[in-house]
């Protein structure tokens, strides 16, 4: 490690001992809608002040940091037990890496500037009957002179009740096969015949919504790329933005899950016995903190492959897959090894991370990782095919 | 620094990858003067003294290679650990001779560097007592690879003053037997090696350079890395054979790989595959720099790759069906190695045992 970059960490140390909130957790544990709101965006505008909310965007938009600097970074926020950007999520990742990838420079002088000054995104892809067949979406736009008529509904759109803007697929051609008839679209949340309607989820929070859109217009200026090649823009995009995203979360898996997880080994239980006195619990602590650092190597490589143009097909599924189901064999650990304590942990704080401590609901909580964005099943698919060249199944289009 | 000569990893994969395969009945014996010839016997070792000065990381590419050919060489005891070990020696007229003759070819070498050769820890297995004025060798190793075929062994042993010290010995020397020790994989030799009383030149007794505790631990965890380099080798190569089949068996009128159950098995080795590449390669990167991590990188790389080689390797013989429990097919070979290489040198249990005592000390302090 260079002597700069652990300057950088020694500052980055500073800054977190002199700005994490302290009791963010018991402020945010049971904190309503707008307390939650409030402090994702205050929390936002403090990293932001620090240059520290979008370190993976070009320099020109106020990031450039390098992939190690980032790394830095997230681990000493993760370190410091830092609240997790929730509500700015999809604008600084999704938004930002289609606006960059496909926008027009109209576009990104409109929204880059917008996002960091706290403008919240959400994205309106899945449908009720397009999930992993997500190709399959039915909610349709129709040209009508400069302006696009869209009608349909939305599911899992997350933060959507928050958002000012949403990344939205809709059809725009109903007779190209329909890979070849979607476009993207950036949709002004405050438009009329739009209804947003939150679904309470496994562990009973409810950012995610139902969007229902009822001739909703979008001027033509809020098309993003070529019409029709939506679907293509959505595939470039994702690849690239799954990286980044995942950069943090691995340096949070590493540096405060892991760290959690031994915590909670070494917690005595009622008759005095610990968890981590057993051969067994620390054998299994040590498969984690191998494959964590298995996955950090792989996050890493994912995102400077990415930037130099050489990330394979299916690299981003691969890591994706791969933290997705090791969230949830840790959470897993971390829930039986709590015991029944582990569940008189009834709320999870607002603005936590995956691993927020509260293993039992952690665990049910991590199929929001094996399943959205792609389910693991759909990733292997994946894998599969575009990054081990086996034949499509017969049948499916 | 590891990286130095990351520009022809690509080409030495490459050329490794068609000597060990092409032209080549299937695992017959790569030649020792084959092996000089290439010059990854001296990968590692300074120019002066015939080497290429190059590093581990060109080793563990060539390491790979072998395990990906589950090539029968000498090269894990006769250069990964017999150049490893005398270029952790202090240098010297006759260090360096040695060095200069494993180099070139004309030694054979072997390693004792265990012993039992399945302990995740340092163990010194020999001893050297001095009687009269004449020094002694005692002590037993066995599964020491490639100690048969070795003309010269190298037994780590506690001098009288009980510092660790490398002693050579010759492979015909009077009280050592050297005993041939089969094993199930065929492509793999291992010898169990017996000192009651050898001689010893004051010559051939060899101090470390550096702390000898130090550079034990190192080659323990140059071999290690080594063997888990063959077992990322061996996965891939797996991995591509049953992909490759997968695509070409039809059975139901389509090919086996379109159903989800392979495809995702596939997906599965995959994945297990990526990771040991890059726990591999971090290890690999941490020996070749002698970083004080080395020996965690060194336990994380050994206990995944060598878990995760039997674990492809066994789905390979899975998904290849029938076929794949053949003799004919190979397939057998690839499984008896990656088990073979999981018990060697410390078991995956062993390696995460050692990781974790460091959570021990966390909580407890």
């Amino acid at each position: 490690m260079t002597a700069g970059l652990e300057d950088f960490r020694t500052g980055v140390r500073g800054w977190c001992e002199a700005h994490v909130p302290a009791g963010w957790r018991e402020s945010q544990t049971g904190a309503d809608d707008d307390e939650f709101v409030r402090f994702q965006k205050a929390w936002f505008a403090e990293l932001h002040r620090a240059g520290f909310a979008v370190p993976h965007w070009p320099r020109e938009w106020g990031g450039g940091m390098s992939v190690a600097e980032q790394i830095v970074l997230y681990q000493e926020l993760a370190a410091h037990d830092a609240p997790r950007l929730v509500l700015a999520f999809v604008g600084i990742h999704h938004a930002a890496a289609t606006l960059l990838a496909a926008g027009t420079d109209e576009q990104r002088r409109r929204h880059l500037p917008a996002i960091l000054d706290g403008e919240i995104w959400a994205q309106g892809f899945s449908e009720p009957e397009a999930g992993s067949d997500l190709a399959g979406l039915r909610t349709t736009a129709r040209r009508e002179g400069d302006c696009y008529v869209v009608n349909g509904q939305k599911l899992w759109a997350s933060g959507a009740r928050h958002a000012d803007w949403c990344l939205l697929l809709a059809r725009t051609d109903p007779d190209a096969p329909k890979h070849h008839g979607i476009s993207y679209f950036l949709l002004d949340m405050t438009t009329s015949g739009i209804e947003v309607r939150p679904i309470r989820n496994a562990i009973g929070e409810s950012h995610f919504c139902e969007i229902f859109l009822n001739d909703v217009v979008i001027p033509a200026v809020g098309l993003v790329g070529p019409e029709n090649a939506g679907w293509q823009v959505a595939q470039a995009t994702l690849g690239a933005e799954r990286g980044m995203t995942m950069l943090e979360l691995a340096e949070r898996l590493g540096n405060a899950g892991f760290y959690w997880l031994v915590q909670a080994c070494a917690r005595p239980d009622a008759r005095g016995a610990r968890p981590i006195d057993d051969a067994r619990v620390r054998d299994q602590l040590a498969r984690f903190e191998t494959e964590i650092a298995g996955l950090r190597f792989l996050c890493r490589d994912l995102v400077e492959n990415n930037d130099a143009g050489t990330a394979a097909a299916a690299d981003a599924s691969v890591v994706k897959l791969y933290y997705s189901e090791l969230l949830q064999r840790m959470t897993d650990f971390g829930a039986e090894i709590g015991g029944l304590a582990a569940h008189t942990g009834l709320v999870k704080p607002m603005s936590s991370g995956w691993e927020s401590g509260l293993w039992v609901l952690d665990f049910i909580g991590s199929w929001e990782w094996t399943i959205p964005g792609g389910t693991s099943e759909i990733q292997r698919t994946i894998i599969g095919e575009r990054g081990l060249g086996l034949p499509r199944e017969p049948g499916a289009t | 620094m590891a990286g130095r000569y990351a520009d022809i990893h690509d080409e030495l994969r490459s050329v490794a990858g068609d000597l060990l395969t092409k032209d080549r009945p299937a695992r017959s014996e790569v030649a020792w003067p084959l092996l000089a010839q290439t010059g990854w016997i001296g990968l590692e070792a300074p120019e002066s003294l015939g080497g290429a000065g190059a590093t581990f990381e060109e080793v563990a590419i060539v390491l790979s290679e072998m395990g990906r050919a589950a090539a029968r060489t000498s090269y894990l005891g006769g250069a990964v650990l017999g150049v490893g070990t005398l270029m952790s020696l202090q240098p010297g007229e006759s260090r360096d001779a040695l060095l200069q003759g494993v180099v070139s070819g004309a030694v054979r070498a072997a390693v004792a560097l265990s012993g039992d050769h399945e302990s995740a820890v340092v163990d010194v297995p020999f001893r050297v007592e001095r009687t009269g004025g004449a020094l002694h060798v005692h002590g037993r190793s066995s599964f020491v690879p490639d100690a048969a075929d070795a003309g010269r062994l190298l037994l780590l042993a506690d001098e009288p003053g009980g510092t660790p010290v490398v002693v050579g010995v010759a492979a015909r020397a009077p009280r050592l037997s050297v005993t041939a020790q089969p094993v199930l994989d065929e492509t793999r030799r291992l010898a169990a090696v017996a000192a009651d009383g050898v001689p010893v030149e004051d010559s051939s007794m060899w101090r470390f350079d550096g702390d000898p505790r130090q550079r034990l631990r190192g080659l323990l965890d140059r071999a290690c890395v080594a063997v888990a380099c063959d077992s990322l080798g061996l996965g891939d190569a797996m991995l591509a054979a049953t992909v490759s089949y997968a695509g070409l068996r039809r059975q139901f009128g389509r090919p086996i790989g379109s159903f989800q159950a392979v495809k995702h098995a596939c997906a599965d080795m995959a994945v297990q595959v990526s990771v040991a590449r890059r726990l591999v390669r971090a290890a690999a990167a941490a020996v070749a720099d002698g970083r004080p991590d080395a020996t965690r990188a060194a336990a994380m790389a050994k206990s995944y790759a060598c878990t995760a080689a039997v674990e492809v390797v066994g789905k390979a013989m899975q998904l290849h069906g029938g076929i794949g429990y053949t003799w004919e097919s190979g397939i057998h070979v690839y499984l008896k190695r990656a088990a073979l290489n999981r018990s060697l040198l410390g078991s995956p249990a062993a390696h995460r045992a050692q990781l974790a005592l460091g959570y021990l000390a966390r909580v407890d302090t």
